[in-house]
């Protein structure tokens, strides 16, 4: 049994059709990348996983670990064991690092979330292993995160996932506006959590960057998954790399 | 009288007024920032804490009304003044959860125009209520017996010691919440929120319950406001609606969602209104003795356009655009 499942799901902002009979699997312990142009529908795939609204899902199933979580709220899915590292980082400006990474454990003092359908995942990190993680964090621990380098908003944003349950990290575009040797220890801190046993849900644009770390991958295009295989495939693959990547 | 203690006379009545709004705009402020509602409403629970006060801590005589027509035209539980100041918040707060349930909750994704013209309506429905059970008439809310008379203060001379009661209960619940939101997980959940609520929820937190609490706690310092104004202003019900305009230009001067911010805001409008009321230019020599009593309201429509005209967002307020 994958660990993540999408079964044909149809999500909506409002009344336009965003996501079309989308169906993909995450297996435990893999690298998956989901890859696609701009407003391909990247992002509103990780958004409906979250329990993010909008958009609405108003069908088919999504299924983490054996238990339905279609249309959860966002902090259920949370406590279950899925993480997001979204699309722009969205750290908390104003707030310290340390409170940054302090609000996953004011979720995580929470009793009574869950209910009983979705397991609680492997504990997250604490803000000491985070720190070992990433010590340029630690240096800038009393620092407001607004006045970070993008770089370390960035590893922040991961480092607030690590302090989650998680079973499954979801990073949208994580190498964004990015230099380049910094995109180099982005990437190298992503398989990093992989090897320590993390199933990532990687989104990118930069299609030849998440095919270089993925196991498996995705292509979405106007809504619809286009392409489903190994990395290995996709890129043998010139005819579907260019069609739908530009690459 | 010397210059040095009418500055000072100023400044203390000026601290007292802006108290008030201090009281008022923490809590308009803090709703406005985290659950991004716009409550016409708030001045509405002002006046609820007022006549609820009168209510508890005195026996009045109402002159007209329903009540008086069906010959309760003297109630009150006469249970002084401390009762009331400590009932009263815990009313409110109570109203205020009920408030964000079944009158927020359902507006919390409308537009802003949706927002005001429900609270506004519900301001006008409790202002009615009022007038429909007490008459229009203007009350009398005698300060508490504890409290009263002036207090001898160096440089100033005689000063109303209730004022000064004002000043300091405001400044010991304005801490409370300070303390609160700034040293606590609630506080760090509500500032997060602030910024960026669908994130806080992503990372596994039910900002509903926090949420809650900050409307409470926000109508809870209304109905206090109401309270401790009470025997310092008139009592009549339209006070509510009265109140809130400068609640408003109080929270927009020191800047949306900032506790700081509302409170430096209070000040500087309580100030120049103090300072405008007592106030007179006298030129004896050419005649004059002008007095700038009635430019009070105008003063502080002035003070906040040219801080707005310098600082759109506010005196504290952040840089980022909150909607
Ligand atoms: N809040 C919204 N309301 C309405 N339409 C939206 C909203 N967000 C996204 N869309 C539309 O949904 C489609 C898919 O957007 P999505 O953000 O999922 O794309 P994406 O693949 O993440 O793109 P990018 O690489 O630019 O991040 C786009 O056509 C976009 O215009
Ligand atoms: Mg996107």
């Amino acid at each position: 049994m994958s660990l993540l499942e999408l079964e044909g799901v149809d999500a909506y902002y409002g009344e336009s059709h965003i996501l079309r009979a989308v169906s993909l699997s995450v297996e435990e312990g893999e690298i998956c990348a989901l890859l696609g142009r701009n407003g391909a529908g990247k992002t509103t795939t990780l958004r409906s996983i979250a329990g993010a609204k909008p958009p609405a899902v108003r069908d088919g199933r999504i299924t983490f670990d054996g238990t339905e979580v279609t249309g959860r709220a966002a902090e259920d899915v949370s406590m279950g064991g899925i993480s997001l590292v979204p699309e722009e980082r969205r750290i908390f400006a104003d707030l310290t690092v340390a409170e940054n990474l302090h609000l996953a454990d004011v979720a995580r003092n929470r009793s009574n979330t869950f209910g009983r359908s979705i397991r609680i995942g492997r504990d997250g990190m604490t803000t000491e292993e985070v720190f070992e993680f990433f010590p340029r964090l630690e240096e800038r621990d009393s620092q407001k995160a607004g006045t970070l380098s993008g770089g370390e908003q960035q590893m922040l944003a991961i480092g607030r996932a690590l302090k989650q349950t998680t079973e499954l990290m979801m990073l949208d575009e994580p190498y964004e506006g990015l230099a380049p040797q910094i995109i180099e220890a982005v990437e190298h801190a992503i398989e990093r959590i992989s090897d320590a046993g993390t199933t990532l849900l990687l989104v990118e644009q930069n299609a030849v960057a998440a095919i270089n770390i993925a196991d498996r991958c995705y292509v979405i295009d106007q809504g619809e998954i286009v392409f489903e295989g190994s990395a290995e495939e996709l890129r043998e693959d010139d005819e579907t790399r260019e069609r739908y990547l530009g690459v | 009288m010397s210059l040095v203690s009418e500055a000072a006379r100023i400044l203390l009545n000026g601290l007292q007024t802006g108290a008030i709004y201090v009281l008022l705009a923490i809590g308009l402020s803090i709703i406005l920032g985290t659950l991004k509602f716009v409550n016409f409403a708030h001045g509405a629970l002002y006046l609820i804490g007022l006549y609820a006060g009168l209510l508890i801590s005195q026996e009045t005589t109402f002159s007209g009304g329903q009540l008086a027509e069906f010959g309760f035209g003297t109630i009150g539980l006469d249970w002084g003044f401390l009762a009331a100041l400590l009932i009263v918040p815990a009313l409110v707060f109570v109203l205020g959860i009920a408030m964000e349930r079944f009158v927020a909750r359902p507006f919390y994704d409308r537009p802003d125009t949706d927002q005001i013209l429900l609270t506004f309506g519900l301001a006008i429905v409790a202002q009615q209520v009022v007038r429909v059970l007490f008459s229009g008439s203007s009350q009398n809310f005698a300060q508490p017996s504890w409290a009263a008379g002036p207090l001898q203060l160096p440089l100033i001379g005689g000063f109303p010691q209730w004022r000064l009661w004002v000043i300091g209960i405001t400044a010991v619940l304005v801490l409370i919440v300070y303390a609160l939101i700034e040293f606590t997980d609630f506080g760090l959940t509500v500032r997060a929120g602030t910024q960026d609520t669908e994130m806080v929820q992503l990372l596994g937190i039910d900002i509903s319950r926090p949420y809650v609490v900050v409307f409470g706690i926000g109508a809870a310092l209304a109905g206090v406001a109401g309270v401790v104004g009470g025997p310092l202003n008139v009592v009549n019900p339209t006070v509510g609606t009265d109140i809130l305009v400068p609640a408003f230009i109080t929270v927009v001067i020191g800047g949306l969602g900032s506790i700081r911010g509302a409170v430096l805001g209070g000040l500087i409008l309580g100030i120049t209104e103090s300072f405008l009321i007592q106030w007179s230019l006298v030129i004896p020599s050419l005649g004059i003795d002008y007095g700038f009593a009635p430019w009070s309201q105008v003063g502080i429509y002035a003070i906040a356009a040219v801080i707005l005209l310098v600082r759109p967002q506010g005196l504290l307020g952040s840089e980022v655009d909150v909607s």
